[in-house]
């Protein structure tokens, strides 16, 4: 499945609050969005902000356990874990991801912790007939940039800060605009700390397909209501 | 030749990306302190996706009005007493007029907290040659600069001090009692002789404890290094040939990364320096590329700043007191950790004392006293000089003149 362009998608930790609050909130998501990413529970999460950390501590299952609860594939759904956790493991996560129905496992430590395993994931990945999908920053090397897009990826995915839900003075405009050149015509995906349809607009507008919203969603998760009204008013920065 | 209008980001090219900082699990943001500390333009430049970025014009001019370019040198006098035909270059940083390779990020870094409102800047020092280049580009852009200084370095480096409070700035010893950090430490014991971990994390709390202020730090993070490679793009302009070896000596990394990655770079481009080894050179004393684990780690002490993946010996190192106190410091920058860990970049640990007697030789031969950090790059290079062939050609970085440090020269053989 593709991701719809533009379009925007939601972040949601697996099991957190409980199980069954996760599984009415991505019913809920799916609704007003274009693609969901789940989160698989770790007690590891060290590319994650204070708010999206809590959500990992406090989930109600861990691991592959809390994924493996809903069937996903109304929208396009990416689970979103560390490799630290599985590199002995990759075709069972790939397998537990297409048998929930999801579209491919996005690891944001593959690249910067084990890229020796780079080869491995793909293969893993295509086996179980998922699509590869690469988590990247600003300053990620050219030409690693470059040999990615030859894996011909669902998305690369451009973390616009250093961790989610912190925001910094970066001119992250420009920095789109700059991995847009390096990405070619592969889906573009930022995230991180975008929380209001003026910044939807600006990532969109500066060169991004699609946006990710996750800290912002994490206190509106119990009221589907909120939830749903919130990515709502999001929405209106799409073009 | 001109000053030139770009400084180099080598993270854009090099074999892996940079694993991100990342916060303690335990405790508040880091990552979200920076933006109360650190200038906001600094914070953009350290994850800037540009390989070359623009140094703003009044950058350049008190470049070049403070005396870049510098003079890069064949060492005749060295070559000649050394005898076998080997061709030494040296780029002389010392020739800037706070004796060091640090005003050029001293001056960039007070130019952007300016550009914030900061009334003052803040920092830590070793030696002083990093203390003594912000009191200098606070005195030339006109804030107020305070220094907290490593308490063995304030107390036998007394002319730097003197200097700094020349230029205008407070000038404090590091542990002192303005800050909870000192004072803890000085309770702890009475005659700490400081750490650069230690005085960082003064200098941070410190920032935090008044309006105005920013905190600007003298190594290690990737904008003081991408600052730094003004030494190296100019060396691209001056260098008659290309170098068989690159040398320069790290404390944090700034000076060594400054001279060496335009070339780097270069060869992780496929555009030239094929041949090229670098060799980083560290004091025995704070021996991090060779004996430090490359891991996720504080660059404070007091664990105030995010934590960096990086080689290290551990932030709550505190190394013996030596003459070289700018190489005393527990880790080094990210970028630099890597290339050392993927085997493009060479290190070696020298002692005091063969490193002051090189400091002597170079002295007496070239007429240049050299500061005690920047002589682990000569002693190197008069070690590879002699076993290298007939014709092989060496770089190094003299990052500093040592007018300022003869007490060290006094107090070794």
């Amino acid at each position: 499945m593709e991701i719809r362009k533009p379009g925007i998608g939601a972040y949601v930790t697996a099991t957190y609050p409980n199980k069954n609050d996760f599984l009415n909130a991505i019913r809920c998501l799916s609704e007003v969005s274009d693609f969901l990413e789940v989160g698989i529970p770790t007690n590891n999460p060290k590319y994650d902000g204070p708010v999206i950390r809590k959500t990992h501590f406090a989930s109600e299952l861990k691991g592959l356990d809390a994924v493996n609860v809903a069937k996903y594939g109304k929208v396009p759904t990416i689970l979103m874990g560390y490799v630290e956790d599985y590199v002995n493991n990759l075709e069972l996560v790939a397998k537990v991801a297409s048998e929930a129905g999801a579209s491919s496992v996005l690891f944001p430590d593959l690249l910067f912790e084990h890229l020796d395993k780079l080869e491995e994931y793909v293969m893993a990945m295509r086996n179980h007939s998922l699509r590869p999908t690469f988590f990247i920053s600003s300053n990620t090397p050219h030409r690693l940039v470059n040999v990615l897009v030859r894996y011909e990826p669902l998305f690369i995915y451009l973390g616009l800060y250093a961790a989610t839900g912190i925001k910094l003075p970066l001119y992250i405009e420009r920095n789109i605009k700059e991995v847009r050149k390096l990405v070619d015509n592969i889906t573009l995906i930022a995230g991180f700390a975008i929380n209001t349809p003026e910044m939807v607009k600006l990532v969109i507008g500066a060169g991004a397909d699609a946006v990710v919203v996750g800290t912002a969603l994490v206190d509106k998760l119990a009221n589907p209501m909120a939830c749903a009204e919130f990515m709502l008013s999001l929405r209106g920065g799409l073009p | 030749m001109n000053v030139p209008h770009y400084w180099y980001n080598i993270n854009v090219d090099l074999l892996r990306p940079l694993p991100p900082p990342i916060d303690p699990y335990e405790a508040d943001s880091r990552i979200a302190l920076l933006m109360r500390i650190l200038p906001s333009e600094l914070l953009d430049q350290e994850f800037t996706p540009l390989r070359y970025v623009p140094i703003p014009e009044e950058i350049r001019e008190l470049y070049e009005r403070m005396g870049r370019p510098t003079p890069f040198k064949r060492a005749y006098g060295l070559e000649r007493v050394l005898g076998n035909g080997v061709r030494i270059y040296y780029k002389f940083e010392g020739a800037l007029p706070a004796g060091s390779h640090k005003l050029n990020t001293a001056i960039p870094q007070v130019y952007y907290a300016i550009k914030d409102n900061a009334k003052e800047v803040v920092t830590e020092t070793g030696a002083g040659q990093w203390g003594l280049a912000v009191s200098l580009a606070a005195a030339l852009l006109g804030v107020k600069a305070t220094v907290f200084m490593t308490r063995n370095s304030y107390l036998n480096k007394t002319q730097r001090v003197l200097f700094m409070r020349t230029y205008g700035a407070d000038v404090y010893p590091s542990p002192s009692e303005l800050t909870k950090y000192g004072r803890e430490a000085i309770k702890a014991r009475p005659d700490h002789p400081g750490s650069l971990g230690l005085a960082i994390t003064e200098a941070i709390d410190f920032t935090l404890m008044g309006e105005g202020r920013k905190y600007i730090p003298g190594s290690v993070l990737g904008f003081v290094v991408l600052h730094q490679t003004v030494i190296g793009q100019e060396v691209l302009q001056q260098m008659p040939e290309e170098p068989d070896l690159v040398i320069g000596c790290v404390g944090g990394g700034s000076n060594f990364s400054g001279f060496s990655f335009p070339m780097i770079g270069a060869r992780l481009r496929n555009e030239g320096f094929e041949k090229t080894r670098f060799l980083a050179v560290e004091s025995k004393a704070a021996p991090k590329l060779t004996s430090g684990r490359y891991t996720y780690d504080f660059p404070d002490t007091g664990g105030l700043l995010p934590m960096v993946k990086m080689l290290t010996l551990g932030h709550d190192y505190v190394p013996p007191p030596t003459h070289a106190a700018g190489l005393r410091y527990h880790g080094a920058a990210p970028s630099l950790s890597m290339l050392v860990k993927e085997g493009v970049v060479e290190a070696r640990a020298y002692g005091q004392e063969e490193v002051m007697e090189a400091a002597r030789l170079f002295a007496r031969t070239e007429g240049i006293i050299p500061a005690p950090e920047s002589a682990h790059a000569i002693k190197a290079a008069i070690d590879e000089a002699r076993r290298m062939p007939k014709g092989s050609v060496i770089f190094f970085n003299l990052s500093g003149h040592g007018l300022l440090d003869v007490d060290a020269y006094g107090n070794t053989r």
